[in-house]
């Protein structure tokens, strides 16, 4: 079984309502997207929340589209775009934010699109918790964190939460683990030979 | 007195998260001046409490007093729940203040006290013609500049706001401030009448400028007094909570 069908078969196993810790060596960090993507939004009828804070929404649709995984249940909460000054064209699979740092916006974002997407089953996956706390002190981004969880989970919404190990702070870690239910690590030389 | 809260009837406002903090809604038949500077929603908020009041049933009114309702229509945001059959079908009701002015020869510029019992008796008429439960005036700082004294906009106030709540009518009272004011009305008469007052804000964090929501009181209910961040959406005014951590405001 190769890691990122190890991965996919865990998340796949994800009860209603929970949140899980994606935990990701650098170098699997775009198969674990590819493998998410594929699940949720190719293979499981099932409308994806992407938020975006690491690479811009152009850059991970081009990706997609190149791997050939069908992105179109995929929709955006891009907050990297604006910040970055690259082109922020709207389209009709996503929403700006203006900065990572308007955590309370990309809640706001996410809820709209959660709210138009009606009663499909819904996975909002977080990438990356490391983007976020570049721009945001841990005190923020640990009360964001909680309260937007537990706003998904109230609302049966799972939720992802991506993190590349080799960046992650003890600390971060922490911040992570207290709200999610369980964790899924995936490190190309955890694998077995 | 916790059983009298309990027991009002409330004026669901249909936005979730403000019927939320409000504890179900407006208390029914109170007014609430709905104050902020520019730009921080008070117009798409009182409306869409509007629209969903009419989807509802209940005969709805807003009378705009310095912008004509066909530019007010064309500059909404285009919610996904707003049908043009609520306009021809009375639900939704648009009224051009200056129309009523012209109509009754209120063509100075100030009213006398006279005139002011002229000009609520005129509203009250309609109010109760037209059997409306939910009213906006939009806005109350600019019926304000033609009354001109504290005496006289108090007089419209207290008579508008009694007349309202006899007829059961749930209203809101758009009142401006300039930015950065610490007070939350022009005439500094409005907030100590109204019922309950609902502070829409422009608040800066770090270069950052979010809109913001905060019910200062609200009598004949319990509610929150935090500060909320919105958006304003096709599907309708969002809340969250202001997050502490992230300083400011």
């Amino acid at each position: 079984m190769t890691l990122a069908n190890r991965v996919a078969a865990e998340i796949e196993e994800m009860p209603p309502a929970s949140a899980v810790s994606l935990q990701v060596g650098v170098d699997f960090y775009l198969d674990a997207i590819r493998a998410v993507i594929d699940i949720y939004a190719s293979k499981r009828d099932i409308e994806v929340v992407y938020v975006t804070a690491t690479i811009s929404y152009q850059a991970i649709t081009d990706i997609l589209k190149a791997l050939e995984i069908d992105s179109s249940k995929v929709h955006f909460v891009d907050c990297i775009s604006h910040t970055m000054m690259s082109s922020s064209m709207q389209g009709s699979q996503v929403l700006f934010v203006e900065s990572p740092t308007m955590l309370e916006n990309i809640m706001l974002k996410t809820e709209y699109l959660l709210r138009k997407s009606g009663e499909k089953e819904k996975l909002v996956l977080l990438d990356s918790i490391n983007s976020l706390a570049i721009h945001n002190s841990n005190n923020v981004l640990s009360e964001f964190l909680h309260i937007f969880v537990s706003s998904l989970r109230s609302r049966n919404v799972n939720t992802l939460i991506l993190s590349v190990m080799e960046h992650t702070s003890q600390e971060l870690s922490n911040m992570v683990n207290l709200v999610c239910d369980s964790t899924i690590r995936a490190r190309e030389e955890e694998e077995p030979k | 007195m916790v059983e009298d809260e309990r027991g009002r009837e409330r004026c669901r406002t249909g936005i979730d998260a403000l019927d939320n903090i409000l504890y179900g809604g407006i208390p029914r038949s109170n007014t609430i001046l709905l104050t902020g500077s520019c730009g921080t929603g008070k117009t798409s908020l009182a409306l869409e409490f509007l629209l969903h009041g009419a989807i509802e049933g209940e005969n709805s009114m807003f009378i705009s007093v310095t912008e004509a309702s066909e530019k007010l229509l064309a500059n909404i945001i285009p919610y996904d729940f707003f049908d043009k059959k609520l306009m021809s079908g009375n639900k939704l009701i648009l009224v051009d203040l200056p129309m009523i002015y012209q109509r009754l020869g209120l063509v100075k510029a100030e009213l006398s006290m006279e005139e002011v019992g002229l000009l609520v008796s005129s509203i009250l008429d309609l109010i109760k013609e037209l059997k409306v439960k939910r009213l906006v005036v939009d806005s109350i700082t600019s019926i304000g500049y033609k009354l001109k004294t504290q005496e006289k906009i108090r007089d419209f106030i207290l008579k508008l706001a009694k007349g309202l709540s006899t007829a059961g009518c749930t209203s809101i009272l758009v009142s401006e401030v300039s930015t950065g004011s610490e007070a939350y009305s022009t005439f500094m008469v409005e907030e100590a009448l109204a019922d309950g007052i609902i502070l829409m804000g422009n608040m800066e964090r770090r270069g950052d400028l979010l809109r913001t929501l905060q019910v200062i009181k609200m009598r004949g209910t319990t509610h929150s007094r935090a500060k909320y961040v919105l958006d304003l959406t096709p599907v309708g005014v969002l809340l969250v909570p202001l997050l502490k951590g992230g300083g400011g405001g």
